[in-house]
C-alpha cells in the first residue's frame, strides 16, 4: 500500500511564479487590499522559502523516524514547530 | 508673333504656349529658334511676378542652364518623339529645374501622367498665387489647342468655383452637407482636366466632422447586461472561496447588513430599483441567483445572527416594495441556512419551489415562509455560525475545516445550479453535484499544485498521497496568515495598497531577511533572472534605473 500511494518524484520543476493565482487568492483574501505589481514576486519568493524548509523540516522528520517515505505525520509535525 | 490669346497680360504661360501653337514639330529648326524666341520673351517679361520670382528665386546660372538645357532637351524630344513632346519637355524642364520653395508643387505634379491632369493643377496653383517656374512649362503640355483655349476659360472660370467652394467648404461643413458637396462636386465634375489631389478633399464629406448620431440608450437592457455579466462569474468565483471563504463578497454586503434599517432599506430600494427596470420575470429569476448569491457567500462567513436580522427586515421591507427579488433573496438565504443544519431535501424542495414563483402574491406567502423557516434556522445558525465564524479557528483545525467547507461546498454548488436553470427543471436532482465541485477547485487546486510539487522537489524522498494533501493545507492556512499579516503592515503603515515594503518586513519577522542577509540576496538565491530584473533596481544605460525607486 504503500509504495502504491508513493509519488514518484520530478527532477525538473518550473521556475515560474503563478502570479494569477498568488493575484487571485489575495484578491479573495483581502479584497478590500491590493497588492503592487511587484509584490506577488516577493509573495512567491516567501511561498518558495516556507515550502523549503517545510520539506526540509519534513524531510528531517522522516530521516528521524528511519522512514524511506515522508508521512503525513511528518509534515504535520513540521507545520506545528514552523 | 501673333497674340492669339485674348486675354491681355502677356505672362510667360500663354507666351510660351503661343509659341507651342504656331510650332511646327516636324521642322526642328524652327522650334527652336521659335522656343529660344519664347525663352527669351519669357525672360524678357517681367510684367509676371511669377516670372519675376523665379528670376529672383532662381540662381542666373543655373536657371538659364536648365533652361538651355532644356531647350535642347526640347529640340531633341521634338526631334525623336513628336507625341511625347510636350511630355518630354515637361519632363526635363522638371528634372533640370532648380529645386526651390515654389517648385514644392511642382514635385507633386509628375509628367508621366497626362499632362492635362497637369495642366490644370498648375494653373490652380498659380490661380493660389503660387509662384512656380512651372508657367513656362504649361504651354508644353498642350496637346490640342483648339481643345485648350475653350477649355481654358471653363476652367478658369470653375477654378474660381472651386476655390469658392473650398473656401465654402469648410464651413459648410458643420451645415448639412449636400449643397456643399453639390456644388463642389458640380463645379470640379466639369472640369475637362479635373485633378484628382485637391478637390478630393472637398468631395469627401466625410472628412467633415458631423455629429454622431446617438441613439438613446436603454437603460434597462444596460443594467440588465450589467447584472447577467457581472453576476455570473461572481458565481465560479464564490464556489472557490468556499473552503476558506472568508468575507470576499460577502464582506460589503454584511457591512451592508450589520447597521440598521435605513442601509437595508437603501440597498433593498437600490436593487428594487435595478430589478424593475427588467421587464420580465424569467430576467429577474436569472440575476437575482446572483446577488442572493453574494448574500449567501456572506452569511456563510459572517455570523448568521446578523443575515438574519437583515433577512427579516429585508424581508418586512420587502413587503411594500418590489417583492419578487427580495424574495428571490430571503429563499437562497433560507435556502442556505437550512443546508447548513438541516435536510437537503427541504432545501432542494424550497429552491425548487423558489425560482417557479414569479408573481408576488406567492411571494407573499414565501415571505411568511421565510420567516418561519427563519425562526426554526436560528437556533441552528448560531451553531453553525460560530463553527465557521473565525477564519483562524477553521484554520486551526485544518481536517474539519476541510471537510466543513468541501461540505458547504457541495451544498452550496449544488444549490446554485438550482435557481440558474429555467423553472421548469427546478425539480432537479442533485445531478449537479458531480459537475459542480470540479471547476471551482481545479484553478486554485492548480495553483497550489505547484507549490506542491515544489515541496516534494526540496524534500528530495518519496512522499505519500496524504502527505502531499497535508502539504496543501498547510499551504493554504500560510496563504492566510501571510495575508492577515500583509493587511496588518499596509494599515500600519497607514497605506491600503501592499508594498514590497511590508513584504521585507514580513520576511524580517520571519528570520529570512537579517541584516546578514538582505532581501535582494534572497531574491538572487532563489528567483529566475526575469524576476530578479523586475525587484532589484538595476541601472541601465541611458542613466535609466529600472525598476525605478
Amino acid at each position: 500500500m504503500a509504495l502504491s500511494t508513493i509519488v514518484s518524484q520530478k527532477k525538473q520543476i518550473k521556475r515560474k511564479a503563478p502570479r494569477g493565482f498568488l493575484k487571485r487568492v489575495f484578491k479573495r483574501q483581502k479584497p478590500q487590499l491590493r497588492l503592487e505589481k511587484s509584490g506577488d514576486l516577493l509573495v512567491h519568493l516567501n511561498c518558495l522559502l516556507f515550502v523549503h524548509r517545510l520539506a526540509e523540516e519534513s524531510r528531517t522528520n522522516a530521516c528521524e523516524s528511519k522512514c524511506r517515505v515522508i508521512n503525513k505525520e511528518h509534515v504535520l509535525a513540521a507545520a506545528k514547530v514552523s | 508673333m501673333a497674340d492669339h490669346n485674348p486675354d491681355g497680360d502677356p505672362t510667360p504661360r500663354t507666351l510660351l504656349r503661343r509659341v507651342l501653337d504656331t510650332a511646327d514639330p516636324r521642322t526642328p529648326r524652327r522650334p527652336r529658334s521659335a522656343r529660344a524666341g519664347a525663352q527669351r520673351a519669357l525672360l524678357e517679361t517681367a510684367s509676371s511676378r511669377r516670372l519675376s520670382g523665379q528670376t529672383k528665386t532662381i540662381a542666373k546660372g543655373r536657371s538659364r542652364g536648365a533652361r538651355s538645357i532644356g531647350r535642347s532637351a526640347h529640340v531633341q524630344a521634338r526631334g525623336h518623339l513628336e507625341e511625347q513632346t510636350p511630355r518630354t519637355l515637361l519632363k526635363n524642364i522638371l528634372l533640370t529645374a532648380p529645386e526651390s520653395s515654389i517648385l514644392m508643387p511642382e514635385s507633386v505634379v509628375k509628367p508621366v501622367p497626362a499632362p492635362q491632369v497637369v495642366q490644370p493643377s498648375r494653373r490652380e496653383s498659380s490661380r493660389g498665387s503660387l509662384e512656380l517656374q512651372l508657367p513656362e512649362l504649361e504651354p508644353s503640355t498642350t496637346l490640342a489647342p483648339g481643345l485648350l483655349a475653350p477649355g481654358r476659360r471653363k476652367q478658369r472660370l470653375r477654378l474660381s468655383m472651386f476655390q469658392q467652394g473650398v473656401d465654402q467648404g469648410l464651413p459648410l461643413s458643420q451645415e448639412p452637407q449636400g449643397n456643399a458637396d453639390a456644388s463642389s462636386l458640380t463645379s470640379s465634375l466639369n472640369l475637362t482636366f479635373a485633378t484628382p489631389l485637391q478637390p478630393q478633399s472637398v468631395q469627401r464629406p466625410g472628412l467633415a466632422r458631423r455629429p454622431p448620431a446617438r441613439r438613446a440608450v436603454d437603460v434597462g437592457a444596460f443594467l440588465r447586461d450589467l447584472r447577467d455579466t457581472s453576476l455570473a462569474p461572481p458565481n465560479i468565483v464564490l464556489e472557490d472561496t468556499q473552503p476558506f471563504s472568508q468575507p470576499t463578497v460577502g464582506s460589503p454586503n454584511v457591512y451592508h447588513s450589520l447597521p440598521c434599517t435605513p442601509h437595508t432599506g437603501a440597498e433593498d430600494a437600490e436593487q428594487a430599483a435595478g430589478r424593475r427596470t427588467q421587464s420580465s420575470g424569467p430576467g429577474l429569476q436569472n440575476n437575482s441567483p446572483g446577488k442572493p448569491a453574494q448574500f449567501l457567500a456572506g452569511e456563510a462567513e459572517e455570523v448568521d445572527a446578523f443575515a438574519l436580522g437583515f433577512l427579516s427586515t429585508s424581508s418586512g421591507v420587502s413587503g411594500e416594495d418590489e417583492v419578487e427579488p427580495l424574495h428571490n433573496g430571503v429563499e437562497e438565504a433560507e435556502k442556505k441556512m437550512k443546508e447548513e443544519g438541516v435536510s437537503v431535501s427541504e432545501m432542494e424542495a424550497t429552491g425548487a419551489q423558489g425560482p417557479s414563483r414569479a408573481e408576488e402574491p406567492e411571494g407573499h406567502t414565501q415571505v411568511t415562509e421565510a420567516e418561519g423557516s427563519q425562526g426554526t434556522a436560528e437556533a441552528e445558525g448560531p451553531g453553525a455560525s460560530s463553527g465557521d465564524e473565525d477564519a483562524s479557528s477553521r484554520a486551526a483545525s485544518p481536517e474539519l475545516a476541510s471537510s466543513t467547507p468541501e461540505s458547504l461546498q457541495a451544498r452550496r454548488h449544488h444549490q446554485f445550479p438550482e435557481p440558474a436553470p429555467p423553472p421548469g427543471a427546478a425539480v432537479c436532482p442533485p445531478r449537479s453535484r458531480t459537475t459542480g465541485p470540479r471547476p471551482r477547485q481545479d484553478p486554485h487546486k492548480a495553483g497550489l499544485s505547484h507549490y506542491v510539487k515544489l515541496f516534494s522537489f526540496f524534500a528530495k524522498m518519496p512522499m505519500e498521497r496524504k502527505a502531499l494533501e497535508m502539504v496543501e493545507k498547510c499551504l493554504d492556512k500560510y496563504f492566510q496568515h501571510l495575508c492577515d499579516d500583509l493587511e496588518v503592515f499596509a494599515a500600519h503603515a497607514g497605506r491600503k495598497t501592499v508594498k514590497p515594503e511590508d513584504l521585507e518586513l514580513l520576511m524580517r519577522r520571519q528570520g529570512l531577511v537579517t541584516d546578514q542577509v538582505s532581501l535582494h540576496v534572497l531574491v538572487e538565491r532563489h528567483l529566475p533572472l526575469e524576476y530578479r530584473q523586475l525587484l532589484i533596481p538595476c541601472a541601465y544605460s541611458g542613466n535609466s534605473v529600472f525598476p525605478a525607486q
